[in-house]
């Protein structure tokens, strides 16, 4: 199992087109991806789905805890982390 | 893959929707518009209907129609009655609210759920706090 905390540092948080990106980018991965806002101290949601990821209300300076069990679970969770530290290429 | 129909009764909130769901998506799903009974005089139009029916159904196994209100339902239902037998249960039509559940249903079928599953999530899109 691989667990990381990011910041999400871009404007609209996990909303819309970003939250699309991430779900995405979870999705091409086989491990089991979850997703928590520890900043609003939620259980975990699949990563995988779009709704569970937007009814984490992830804001702009929010802490996430990314976790991941499977056999490419450092890759997917290196992917995420990348694509939230890139702002998911809004700015 | 599961393509996406949006039936509105104007044909610039078709083509809006469809933008927005394109856009969350990045053209990756393929979604069709049918709005208005023509560009300018809002309703609905069967024919319309069938013609993004058609289009849809040549690209994708499955099609999800996202319909705004009232006759959207009727003119669907007759725009699939226009459609070969064979094709018609390949068509479903959803309980979604239309914006919500067209951008939902577009990020769902962009990462290859089926039809089942992209319903489910949105329909529970409706249910999504939008005020936090």
């Amino acid at each position: 199992m691989q667990k990381v905390i990011v910041t999400l540092t871009n404007r609209v948080g996990l909303h819309a087109r970003p939250a699309a990106l991430f779900v995405q980018t979870a999705a091409r991965f086989r491990s089991n991806v979850t997703v928590r806002s520890l900043t609003r101290d939620t259980p975990p949601v699949n990563a995988k789905a779009i709704l569970s990821v937007m009814t984490l209300g992830a804001e702009q300076g929010h802490e996430l805890e990314l976790m991941a069990e499977g056999p490419d679970e450092a890759e997917a969770i290196a992917a995420l982390k990348e694509l939230i530290e890139s702002r998911f290429g809004e700015e | 893959m599961v393509a996406l129909v949006i039936v509105a009764h104007s044909a610039k909130l078709a083509e809006g929707v469809r933008e927005l769901a394109a856009q969350m998506t990045q053209g990756r799903v393929p979604i069709f518009a049918a709005g208005g009974v023509d560009d300018d005089i809002l309703g609905t139009n069967a024919e319309r209907i069938r013609a993004a029916l058609e289009a849809a159904l040549a690209s994708g196994e499955q099609v999800l129609v996202l319909m705004d209100l009232g006759s959207a339902l009727l003119s669907t239902r007759m725009a699939i009655d226009l459609l070969p037998e064979e094709q018609r249960p390949r068509v479903r039509l959803s309980q979604a609210p239309l914006v919500e559940g067209a951008v939902v249903a577009a990020v769902e079928a962009s990462i290859g759920k089926d039809v089942d599953e992209i319903e489910a999530s949105a329909v529970e899109a409706a249910r999504m706090p939008k005020v936090v």
